[in-house]
């Protein structure tokens, strides 16, 4: 099952820290349970004020080249927690790509994309396959996630897939990992 | 150990393809392949300890696989000052190594996990570390492979291992040498204005290279790597020379190591030559890590507040450079000066050689071992007010106040810049 979602396009060198969400504000929170009211509130709010308010569950953004750089994790959580179902970029730094899934937020890592989409439309973006389907119905190919990150981006982040595999293990400590 | 090689067709493998396929247990992997590897060891800071021991418990991990992996250093807030709550984060982790039999937990004073690492013996070459931060890079220098990920650390702790897109690399190479008054900070702002705008370094691990990577100390080299991640650089690395081996060797307690070269054949999405002796001093201006100008273009900028320190500016070698502009001359009346030694090895070396002393003298403020004024945990910034510093990030609102804003700069410029009350070129007072 492809995500479809409406597209929110940005540009390049979009700042995640000072630019997607305001970090100044809330870095005092080192360590504290994530404020998910106050990531959403400021979520894109300098570059889009209209988005806190007009964003939508299944959402797609769509970024420019090095998407968010410069990004404490609170800027993946800002995107997932108002909604956003994927993240498709020209291109970002791995950190970004880690945070992200770490917390429930696929990213994809798609040259072509800003090109091929505008903002509004609506399009198809499939982690595991790596396959994004445009309105034209032409499909842009990306790297697919291996079969652990799919794994992740499923249970909504790494801590809730690991707390459902301890839970169905008896022998909790020594997780393996895949081969992938 | 015969190991199956993948039916891929691989050509030379990079340093960092080596140090991957190693720890995947791997003859060789591909740039872009999602492997899991094994680390040799995972370092994790204090700052999200509080989320992370929230995160154990709602998992149900009872006891971590390899306790004597794990490098659990406090560093950001070592204070533990009044009206935070860090004391209890401190006490929290320091309980939860004790009960996990950690070993390698480094209180506060101890240093930076960048400096405990290579300090102590556990970056070695050919060494995978996991980390909580990209400016860890830094441990490059001994040719150890940092692979940041974040928050995730706790995963790498639970499973003893975790996932990584192998980076594609790039090639750095270094030559000539360093003129008066430049330093290798001065040398990764110049990388940074340069290669952070189209992206080139993005997900790379740099290797560096050419016959400058020699001219510079291992605390220069380290400074270089430890700011290459505001590029969007992964990771970075050097082949380690005979300084950087006898600094090792000195160290390692036995513990193995092997010497990783790139493949003659490796490939490399872009190759770079920088020339040291072309290199001037230079200024990031707020609010981009890659907004570096030469110094003359920010010169004459009032300062309320220096710094040296961070990740990319504590080591004895700038400290020492620090001294050298201080020496019998006093810091501008309105001006506060902090300066932090990256570790307690680097604190009583800096005692030993006289620049303590030297820096009591000129006024400056010295503080413990810690990322202190970095992140604006200690030296806070009022509104309006300007801060010169050798941290890692100018952002808005770093240090403080909103309308503050941070310059970046290496140890001879903010030093000469806290003697003169504003930014200053160092080359005027080393003349």
């Amino acid at each position: 099952m492809t995500p479809r979602g409406r597209v929110w396009k940005f540009g390049d060198d979009v700042s995640g820290d000072d630019g997607i969400i305001e970090f100044a504000i809330i870095r005092d929170s080192f360590g504290k349970e994530f404020d998910e009211d106050a990531l959403r509130a400021m979520c894109f709010r300098r570059l889009r004020p209209e988005f806190p308010a007009q964003v939508k569950a299944g959402d797609i953004v769509v970024g420019g080249r090095n998407f968010a750089h410069h990004n404490h994790v609170e800027v993946s959580v800002a995107m997932r927690a108002s909604g956003i179902a994927v993240v498709v970029v020209e291109s970002c730094d791995s950190g970004f790509l880690r945070r992200a899934l770490n917390n429930g937020l696929p990213v994809m890592i798609c040259p072509g994309i800003a090109a091929a989409v505008s903002d509004g439309e609506t399009i198809g973006a499939d982690p595991a396959t790596g396959e994004v389907h445009l309105p034209t119905g032409q499909v842009l190919r990306s790297k697919p996630f291996s079969e652990r990150m799919v794994q992740i981006w499923r249970a909504g982040g790494t801590i809730p897939l690991l707390e459902r595999e301890f839970a169905t293990r008896p022998q909790a400590a020594g997780h393996q990992g895949d081969a992938a | 150990m015969a190991r199956r090689a993948r039916a891929v067709a691989v050509t030379g493998q990079s340093v960092a393809q080596k140090i991957i396929a190693r720890a995947a247990g791997r003859a060789a992997v591909e740039v872009g392949d999602y492997v899991t590897v094994t680390p040799d060891y995972t370092a994790c800071q204090e700052l999200f300890w509080p989320g992370h021991k929230r995160n154990l418990e709602r998992i149900g991990v009872d006891r971590i696989p390899r306790p004597d992996k794990a490098v659990m250093v406090i560093d950001h807030s070592t204070s533990a000052a009044m009206g935070s709550h860090h004391h209890e984060t401190h006490r929290t982790l320091r309980d939860w190594c004790a009960q996990q039999g950690i070993e390698n937990f480094f209180g506060p004073g101890n240093g930076l996990r960048h400096l405990v690492l290579t300090e102590r013996g556990f970056a070695r070459p050919g060494t995978l570390i996991f980390s909580d931060e990209g400016n860890i890079a830094s441990i490059g220098a001994l040719g150890a492979l940092n692979i940041p990920i974040s928050t995730e650390v706790i995963v790498a702790l639970i499973q003893d291992s975790n996932w990584l897109a192998v980076p594609p690399s790039a090639r750095i190479t270094l030559t000539g040498r360093l003129g008066l008054g430049v330093t290798a900070r001065d040398v990764i702002q110049t990388i940074l204005r340069d290669t952070t705008p189209d992206g080139r370094l993005l997900q790379c691990c740099v290797e560096f290279d050419g016959e400058g990577v020699a001219t510079l100390s291992l605390d220069d080299r380290q400074t270089v790597l430890a700011s290459l991640f505001h590029s969007g650089a992964y990771t970075g690395i050097m082949e380690p020379d005979s300084v950087a081996l006898e600094y090792v060797r000195a160290r390692d307690g036995g513990r193995p190591w092997e010497v990783v070269r790139a493949d003659a054949g490796a490939d490399y999405v872009t190759r770079m030559t920088y020339d040291l002796g072309a290199i001037a001093p230079m200024v990031t201006v707020p609010p981009d890590a890659h907004g570096a100008v030469p110094v003359g273009e920010a010169a004459g900028q009032h300062i309320d507040q220096a710094s040296i320190g961070s990740c990319a500016g504590n080591r004895l070698e700038d400290m020492r450079d620090a001294a050298r502009l201080l020496r019998g001359r006093r810091v501008a009346s309105h001006v506060t000066l902090y300066i932090t030694p990256g570790s307690r090895e680097v604190y009583a070396a800096a005692a030993r050689e006289g620049l303590l002393e030297i820096f009591a003298e000129a006024g400056a403020a010295v503080l413990a071992p810690g990322c202190t004024t970095c992140w604006g945990y200690q030296g806070v910034l009022n509104d309006n007010e300007v801060s010169l510093s050798t941290q890692q990030f100018n952002y808005q609102g770093r240090n403080g106040a909103r309308t503050s804003r941070v310059f970046l700069a290496g140890p001879l410029t903010v030093a000469a810049s806290a003697i003169a009350g504003r930014i200053t070129d160092p080359r005027e007072m080393l003349a």
